[in-house]
């Protein structure tokens, strides 16, 4: 009745080899887009 | 005016009116897409991009913003082919105007997209000019950036190619090669997000980090990581991935022979994933849980984790998962000398392992 720890390892853990943390995917957004041409023209009437 | 002159003029009022309703309308779809998809909801926000694109817009950077977030939602969505496609034209547009950021920007999400393509070496050439550009331009943030991304192409390489029987640490060369080269980037890594203070890349590295040192076998170093995961999730709430750091943990627990401690970890992952209203992620704890105390002996309380394994499976209609949960049913009740239940629990994985084309379970059943 004894289940050695060898045994079960591959199907214990049933993970896959651990969670990963997300990927982060790079943003470009038009309202960053546009704060940014809105600054620049807040900047040259300046 | 003439008549000619007069007639050039509303000519020309009236191709800037259209140039000025089309740039507007190409405008307001975009907005309209990129809101949506802050709030998550990208199917509609691809619609509304893609008819922002058949209006069409002359400013390249709007442009460059819709392919990329075109791009991203359909990554989020998980097709890669898509994602592909839009991040690919957001690189060749970018190069074409000489927009360096953009182009840093748009090899940074091909890498990503190439690497769940599992066209890992496609990846690595994006992820180096990522690096090299945010290099050229002493952007800190960008390096970084490309460093977790290199570490994340490197992990998936040598997951993609481990032996599925081996065990963490026993792996051919090649995978132990690419996920000592994961280790090293995610190092380099967090050098520079230690130096920049920012915790919440900290913690997603630390996250990966440690599962790169538990394929290694490096399980103290695993569990080293992990921790450090734990404490910022912690520092910001996030439960999700509290609950990863918790099951990782246990799973580096249980190679470490501390199976007591796994089974802690094993039940904070169970309560969060409860209260995250996770059910996938309830039946997995609950199936660590139950060999855990198999492995401790305690097989009242392993049948009483796999038991709530299998109704969650059965919930979920996961067959495979029903499978496993009856396979361990029967070991334990074996254990316990019920041969009777441990006869019923077996013949319902010999059937679920035919029904499934398991042949190894099939085999397994048999004996």
């Amino acid at each position: 009745g004894e289940v050695e720890s060898s045994a079960l390892s591959p199907h214990i853990v049933h993970s896959e080899g651990g969670q990963m943390d997300p990927e982060t995917m790079e943003t470009k957004t038009l309202t960053d887009y546009f704060s940014k041409l809105q600054m620049g023209s807040v900047t040259s009437k300046q | 005016m003439d008549t000619f002159g007069s007639l050039v003029s509303i000519d020309e009022d009236l191709s800037y009116h259209v140039h000025y309703r089309m740039e507007a309308s190409c405008l307001e779809l975009a907005l309209e897409g990129e809101r949506l998809c802050k709030m998550g909801d990208y199917p509609a926000g691809v619609s509304f991009f893609e008819a922002a694109i058949q209006v069409g817009t002359e400013d390249l950077q709007v442009l460059s913003a819709i392919y990329s977030q075109l791009g991203n939602a359909y990554f989020h969505l998980h097709d890669y082919a898509k994602a592909l496609e839009f991040h690919h034209h957001d690189l060749t547009l970018t190069r074409t105007i000489g927009d360096q950021l953009g182009e840093a920007k748009a090899s940074g999400n091909l890498a990503n997209t190439l690497k769940v393509l599992g066209r890992f070496d496609e990846a690595v050439v994006c992820c180096q000019r990522h690096l090299d550009i945010a290099m050229n331009m002493f952007d800190k943030v960008g390096q970084a950036r490309a460093l977790y991304n290199f570490g994340n192409v490197y992990h998936a390489k040598g997951k993609s190619i481990c032996w599925s029987g081996a065990e963490p640490g026993e792996f051919p060369e090649d995978v132990m090669t690419a996920l000592r080269k994961a280790a090293e980037y995610y190092q380099g890594n967090l050098s520079i997000v230690k130096e920049l203070g920012d915790r919440a890349a900290q913690g997603r590295t630390y996250g990966n980090l440690g599962n790169t040192h538990y394929l290694l076998g490096n399980f103290r170093n695993a569990v080293v990581s992990h921790e450090q995961r734990l404490q910022i999730a912690k520092e910001f709430g996030d439960r999700s991935a509290e609950r990863r750091a918790y099951c990782n943990l246990g799973n580096a627990y249980i190679f470490l022979g501390e199976f007591d401690v796994a089974a802690d970890n094993y039940k904070r992952t169970l309560q969060l994933a409860r209260q995250l209203k996770d059910r996938a992620v309830e039946a997995q704890a609950c199936y660590s849980l139950g060999n855990t105390y198999t492995l401790l002996q305690d097989y009242e309380r392993a049948i009483d984790y796999h038991l709530k394994h299998l109704i969650i499976a059965q919930d979920l209609n996961d067959r495979i998962g029903e499978g496993r949960a009856c396979w361990s049913l029967g070991n334990a009740h074996t254990a316990l000398g019920n041969h009777d239940q441990a006869m019923h629990f077996a013949e319902k994985h010999l059937e679920i392992s035919k029904e499934t084309g398991d042949r190894s379970g099939e085999l397994t059943a048999r004996m």
